[in-house]
């Protein structure tokens, strides 16, 4: 192998010269030099980069505290925002969904968040109102945020007016006109992980069919 | 301590409030209608006595084991039944190893209540010799997962298992008849237990915004809603139980109204336990039949044939 600077994802590690698998999955490439593997569980494990979906837990002075369903609590500085200052700190309650950005994720300190992109702008980022969230497994949300479209999301989408937010830690919020829209996504999406495209597709036909 | 708040389930601002105004038109979030009840499974296992039930995302599973023992003192001619729960930390978050919470022994109390009280197992055809020794019948609740009411969930594992449970025939002998003989499964078939009736418990949710009743509460219901109503009732009609702890108030007419829902719906999931118990049973029949390996015939024909054919 000629040399070249390897970028190791999630699930490799490197070990002096040797370059050692920490988890179960498919080792995926991406060009010019990423590796990483996947795999679908229930918990989370923080990737820098990862657009998340976390619940407010607890404030302090310089920090939130954020659950991402990862094995610790992650912090989003008080200033990670769009113009932020001391002068004007968001107030977020207890049990506020927020989308975020993982900002730094290193093994056995707490993940660091973000509410802009990586140029300072909000870009969506922040507090998400009402709707309806959930929790799948990650293999899941990374299906949902696939392109092309995953097949469950383009069907209800042809038929049903909605919006959706996935965090790749296995959350994703629905937000609709009607409770029962909602509930009817939510449901599709949820019963969605074991099928193939086309059992999808006619899983969705028939719930559609219900309501009705 | 961080540690366990990280592993904390958390429900968001969001989905409380969502939860409640989909209540107000009558649509709960898993898609049910707020007086249906969720898809109820029973199955068992090999040995007689052990049942896994499955309602929703909710899993318990329910042991049944005798032992022969002294009764107690004021009642010598009867058996023992007791409960005990088990609460796994798999099951949910909250739960920690070791010594059961309030809820494992609140979840036990309303099983044991709605058994003894109604006398649905017969304690007096457990007595052996009377002062000296009775079969006490113990039944271990484990509760493998948590979607949300656990109390029905484990009141059906309890019956089922109750229903399949096989307890060894014994007699009495010895000089002076004082002697109780343990007649091993191979030799005697093992009799099973008289239940005259089946109380089914029903858990009813309150949601303070008009009102609103739902009937088996999800894990995601049970964290927004008010208060709770626990009623054990048979298919005959006969009320056996009810368990209101805490929670919000409810006027009379809407106790009223659950008592009448949950004696309905108390029919349909009867019916249910004793279809799966029939099927376990005839199982269990095909099972004991010992077929001789050589009594499968031959086709006569086909080995004149072959005699021929040489």
């Amino acid at each position: 192998m000629t040399n070249q600077t390897i970028m190791l994802g999630g699930g490799l590690r490197q070990d002096c010269d040797a370059i050692s698998v920490m988890k179960a999955g498919t080792l995926r490439f991406s060009k010019p030099n990423k590796y990483w593997v996947e795999s679908s569980q229930k918990r989370y494990t923080p990737c820098v980069e990862d657009t998340v979906l976390g619940i407010v837990v607890d404030s302090k002075a310089d920090n939130f505290l954020i659950d991402i369903k990862g094995p610790v609590l992650a912090f989003l500085p008080v200033l990670a925002f769009e113009g932020g200052t001391r002068r004007n700190i968001p107030k977020f309650e207890v049990g506020t969904l927020l989308y975020l950005r993982v900002v730094k994720a290193n093994f056995g300190m707490n993940p660091e968040l973000s509410c802009t992109d990586a140029s300072g702008k909000a870009a969506e980022f922040g507090p998400l109102k009402d709707g309806y969230m959930f929790e799948t497994s990650t293999g899941l949300s990374r299906k949902l945020l696939s392109s092309p479209t995953c097949p469950v999301l383009e069907a209800l989408g042809k038929k049903l007016s909605f919006e959706i937010a996935v965090g790749l830690n296995g959350r994703v919020w629905v937000n609709a006109a009607t409770p029962d829209t909602i509930v009817v996504v939510a449901n599709a999406i949820m019963n969605s992980e074991s099928l193939s495209g086309a059992q999808q597709i006619i899983m969705v036909e028939h719930l559609l069919k219900n309501i009705q | 301590m961080e540690g366990r708040l990280a592993n904390a389930w958390r429900l968001t601002a969001n989905d409380k409030s969502f939860i409640r105004t989909a209540l107000l038109s009558e649509i709960r979030i898993d898609g049910r209608k707020p007086y249906e009840y969720r898809k109820i499974v029973v199955k068992f296992g090999r040995e007689d006595g052990s049942s896994e039930v499955q309602l929703g995302q909710t899993r318990v599973m329910g042991i049944v084991t005798a032992q022969l023992v002294q009764p107690y003192r004021d009642r010598p001619k009867e058996g023992i039944l007791s409960i005990f729960t088990e609460v796994s930390p798999m099951a949910d978050p909250s739960f920690e190893p070791g010594h059961p919470g309030e809820l494992a022994v609140e979840l036990g109390r309303i099983i044991d209540r709605g058994l003894r009280e109604s006398k649905a197992v017969d304690t007096e055809s457990l007595c052996v010799l009377a002062g000296k020794f009775v079969w006490a019948i113990r039944i271990d609740l484990h509760i493998l997962d948590n979607g949300g009411n656990l109390v029905d969930a484990a009141n059906i594992a309890a019956l089922a298992a109750l229903l399949t449970f096989r307890r060894p025939e014994c007699s009495l002998g010895g000089e002076d008849g004082q002697e109780v003989i343990v007649h091993p499964p191979e030799i005697r078939e093992p009799l099973p237990l008289i239940v005259h009736h089946l109380p089914i418990a029903i858990t009813f949710g309150f949601f303070s915004n008009d009102s609103i009743l739902v009937i088996d509460p999800t894990h995601n219901e049970e964290a927004v809603m008010g208060g709770r109503m626990t009623t054990t009732v048979n298919a005959n009609g006969d009320i056996c139980a009810i368990q209101k702890a805490g929670g919000e108030g409810v006027p009379q007419r809407v106790i009223m109204q659950c008592l009448q829902l949950a004696t309905a719906k108390a029919a349909g999931i009867t019916k249910q336990i004793k279809e799966a118990v029939e099927v376990y049973n005839t199982e269990r029949a095909l099972r004991k039949i010992k077929r001789h390996p050589t009594s499968t015939g031959v086709n006569v024909k086909e080995r004149q044939d072959q005699s021929v054919g040489k």
